[in-house]
């Protein structure tokens, strides 16, 4: 079954229709923790961004020499290959980089959003369309994580990137772990009313 | 049962063939990496001292580290000093002193303290110094630096429990053993809450604290007042508070025999790098007394 998709369509979908943390509601983990500032947002971003493009396109690369009853420990070990294997090149050639980044790199091993794309899609699509796929999930996650950041950083510690927006601290309460469910379900329900007001819109 | 061959040779490929990349990566990229760490700390030590780069630092400007070694021999623990020989000379010298601090005895060591620099190369050089079946044990390393041959301050590298993990921090001390500077080097702490410590309103704060109030010092959960903020802030960089670096500096001694303010939200993190730190100087401080002590007893020379 080959996707019927055009690369742009496949870039979208990751951002908008099937956006891994309001739509797919996978990898809460980071969503809700790691999500406290803008920064941190577009860092782990970028390197969900790094491990979901390699990981789809080894997978998609071997898919028929995987045997299906073992597919999930396989995934499982080329997403933890990449990791590592950026984790050290960036540790070596990006030191600056690596300062800000290393800590989030190693978490995306356990990513659900990793390995569910690898099962869903990579392991029965060709490599140019797992690369899209790839491309526009991290792009989505990345999305994702900024937003929820932004409302978290801004509310929490009144600043936006480090530089301070509001010169005050409205809530410190939205910098807490669990501040962070209450984020995601808010915005997945600001994301759902645009969505239907959309519609109704386009409808009318 | 053919199945599970299959199964059992598929994996085994794979995961011999990830071995092998996440090797080669590693093969390839491990030189680099140790480098750029050693760059670091270095640019680290220097910053801590005052100088803003490796090359603005003055030539008269030396960084001699001690080793510090548990020796387990048949008389029972003793503690070794790897110290570095007298100017011009290639050895190094193993002090030893037992328990309380006296006098055990002294070997040299052939080991250049360029080697020295590298752990493998002390291990197996000091029990070939020792002799016997005594067996050393790493412990940490401290760093006294001098100027033109004048002790100027000392640099101690440290690890202490955190939050959850351990924080790797850098510690430098003036000659009077009044806090010089913190950083950190590595931690963990949860961002935005622990993960504060790394700012300067919060490392800055043990500036300038003396031995004296080192000993008792403590967490205090008031909020942290608005002018010492500024100063912590503005403390080695550009000023963004508009405060002089003398402004800075009466500011900071002002505050130096307080307690340090915790961070919002995360006492437990503030609590534990203060704990720490005091913890650090004030057993550094009492090796040292015992060391300089048997030092000048036995006349044994040293480049500091």
């Amino acid at each position: 079954m080959a996707t019927d998709k055009t690369s742009l369509q496949l870039v979208t979908n990751g951002i908008l229709n099937e956006n891994p943390i309001f739509r797919l509601v996978l990898s809460m983990c980071p969503a809700v923790g790691i999500s406290t500032t803008v920064m941190n947002g577009f860092m782990l971003g970028v390197a969900v961004l790094f491990v979901q493009v390699f990981s789809s396109c080894t997978i998609s690369l071997f898919k028929n020499v995987i045997h299906p009853r073992i597919r999930i420990p396989t995934y499982t070990l080329t997403i933890a290959t990449w990791v590592t294997v950026i984790d050290m090149v960036l540790a070596a050639y990006m030191p600056a980089a690596y300062a800000k980044m290393g800590i989030f790199i190693k978490l995306i091993v356990a990513f659900a959003i990793i390995t569910m794309r690898l099962e869903m899609f990579a392991c029965k699509e060709s490599v140019t369309a797992s690369f899209w796929d790839g491309v526009g999930m991290g792009l989505g996650f990345m999305f994702g994580m900024m937003s929820l950041g932004l409302v978290r950083e801004l509310l929490g510690q009144g600043t936006i990137l480090g530089h301070d927006v509001l010169g005050f601290k409205p809530l410190l309460f939205f910098v807490l772990p669990f501040a962070g469910f209450f984020c995601v379900g808010l915005m997945m329900a600001f994301f759902n009313y645009i969505e239907l007001a959309y519609r109704r819109a386009k409808r009318a | 049962m053919k199945d599970i061959l299959t199964i059992i040779f598929r994996l085994t490929v794979a995961c011999l063939l990830a071995g092998a990349i996440m090797g080669g990566a590693f093969v390839l990229t491990n030189q680099a990496k140790r480098h750029n760490a050693e760059l670091n700390e270095r640019q680290v030590m220097l910053s801590l001292l005052g100088y803003a780069s490796v090359k603005s630092a003055p030539a008269s400007l030396k960084l001699y580290p001690i080793y510090r070694y548990l020796i387990t021999a048949k008389g029972g623990e003793e503690i070794g000093y790897l110290l570095p020989g007298e100017a011009g000379e290639a050895g190094m010298t193993l002090v030893i002193l037992d328990l309380d601090g006296k006098f055990v005895g002294q070997r040299p060591v052939t080991l250049s303290p360029e080697a020295a620099k590298e752990e493998t190369k002390r291990a197996a050089a000091i029990p070939a110094a020792l002799g016997g079946d005594a067996k050393a044990r790493y412990a940490d390393q401290t760093i006294v630096v001098t100027e033109g041959g004048q002790r100027l301050a000392y640099l101690l590298p440290g690890r202490f429990p955190g939050f959850k993990t351990f924080i790797t921090a850098m510690l430098a001390l003036n000659q009077d053993f009044s806090i010089r500077g913190l950083e950190i080097m590595e931690s963990e702490e949860d961002p935005g809450l622990g993960g504060e410590i790394v700012q300067k309103y919060f490392k800055n704060q043990f500036k300038a604290k003396t031995l004296e109030a080192m000993r008792k010092i403590g967490v205090v959960k008031t909020p942290l007042p608005d002018e010492y903020r500024r100063a912590l802030e503005a403390d080695g960089g550009t000023g963004s508070g508009g405060l002089s670096a003398e402004q800075v500096a009466k500011i900071e001694a002002e505050y130096s025999g307080k307690d340090i303010y915790a961070l919002t939200g995360a006492t437990i993190s503030s609590r534990s790098v203060t704990e720490g730190v005091r913890a650090m100087v004030q057993k550094f401080v009492y090796r040292l007394g015992l060391l300089d002590q048997a030092l000048k007893e036995q006349k044994i020379a040293v480049p500091f």
